[in-house]
């Protein structure tokens, strides 16, 4: 199957816009990862076998191309994470203290936090998208909630 | 709430900028450039030669005569290339500065009882089609690959950069050690402790 880019872009620019925000910290970055991912899938030549598999390749080369943005000496640091963030609108302190909380933890743990609590991937999931093991993505993952659980207190819960 | 819930709270605040479109008509175009490049890649096979490698081979040869597009110190220019039958070839080209310029090289393979094989035309044109690495004077590093031409130079980490180039049917995986050689596969990113 290989579905029409304005299917996709209508149902996926949110999830891969967050999930290039969660690495590159930085909103024209991200935007610009959007659309090399859309970029990427038109001059992709081969089908996809499901649904599952399209949104799962699009996350992966989002993640990718964010990676090489981040590497680039060029990487447009205009507006500063802190100021990003005044110009978001929370719908709870609590939601905003979780965004401030996230976004300041390592890159490594940051995506796979993403991809467990955004979009639902399990941990074998998350592995084939960042082609790593299931055992990195565990103590990431583990690492990464041991560090909100310390930042954040009672706002996040012991859900290993 | 759990946890799962609060996140998706919290990441709902952020969205592209208001200006910012996905464009499919521009998408479409951009795609359709970028396939035009490719096929260009096809029709003149791009060498790049780096100036040191070229062994001096009195090589006044005839045999099968091609015209191609090869990369010298980073100026795209067409050469003549001659190969000999026998391992050796022989090229003709004008440099960056207008100035005929002549160069040979050649080289063998080892069967498994040390007998020399001549290396094959094909043999030679991988080798002279291979990725390179060039260091610029005013310190910028390129990779240079049958059309393309990548700027590596804020890509090393630890002093090794992997770069992965991509043609229209091939992809390559290179590791680069800055200023220690470099190695490609078409499978992985070499270990930089495998080489040199």
């Amino acid at each position: 199957m290989k579905p029409s880019v304005e299917i996709l872009v209508e149902k996926y620019q949110s999830n891969l816009y967050a999930a290039a925000f969660n690495m590159c910290k930085n909103a024209q970055d991200a935007e610009d990862v959007v659309q090399d991912t859309f970029i990427q899938y038109l001059s992709h030549k081969k089908g996809f076998e499901s649904e599952q598999h399209i949104r799962a390749w699009l996350i992966r080369v989002a993640i990718n191309k964010a990676k090489n943005k981040n590497n680039t000496f060029f990487r447009r640091n205009s507006l500063p994470l802190e100021d990003y963030i005044e110009t978001l609108t929370f719908e709870s302190e609590e939601s905003s203290e979780l965004f401030e909380a996230v976004m300041k933890l390592p890159e490594k743990y940051r995506i796979v936090i993403h991809l467990f609590y955004y979009e639902d991937y399990s941990v074998n999931e998350i592995a084939d998208i960042l082609r790593v093991t299931p055992s990195n993505v565990k103590v990431r993952l583990s690492r990464g909630r041991m560090s909100l659980r310390n930042t954040l207190k009672e706002v996040w819960e012991d859900d290993e | 709430m759990t946890n799962k819930e609060k996140y998706k709270q919290a990441f709902s605040a952020i969205h592209a900028s208001d200006d910012f479109s996905l464009e499919v008509e521009k998408m479409e175009r951009t795609k359709k450039q970028h396939k035009f490049k490719t096929m260009i890649s096809f029709v003149a096979v791009c060498v790049m030669i780096v100036g040191s490698a070229t062994a001096a081979y009195a090589a006044d040869v005839g045999g099968i005569q091609r015209t191609i597009q090869l990369w010298i110190h980073g100026d795209q220019t067409e050469a003549t290339l001659q190969f000999d039958g026998n391992g050796n070839y022989s090229m003709d080209y004008t440099d960056g500065e207008g100035n005929v310029k002549h160069q040979a090289g050649g080289g063998v393979a080892f069967s498994p009882d040390g007998t020399e094989i001549p290396a094959s035309e094909e043999e030679l044109t991988e080798q002279l089609t291979a990725p390179d690495v060039e260091y610029e004077d005013d310190g910028s590093v390129w990779v240079y690959w049958l059309d393309q031409k990548v700027a590596i130079t804020d890509k090393f980490d630890n002093g090794v950069c992997y770069v992965k180039l991509e043609s229209g049917k091939e992809t390559l995986y290179m590791t680069v050690k800055y200023q220690n050689g470099y190695s490609t596969s078409p499978h992985k990113y070499p270990n930089p402790s495998e080489f040199n």
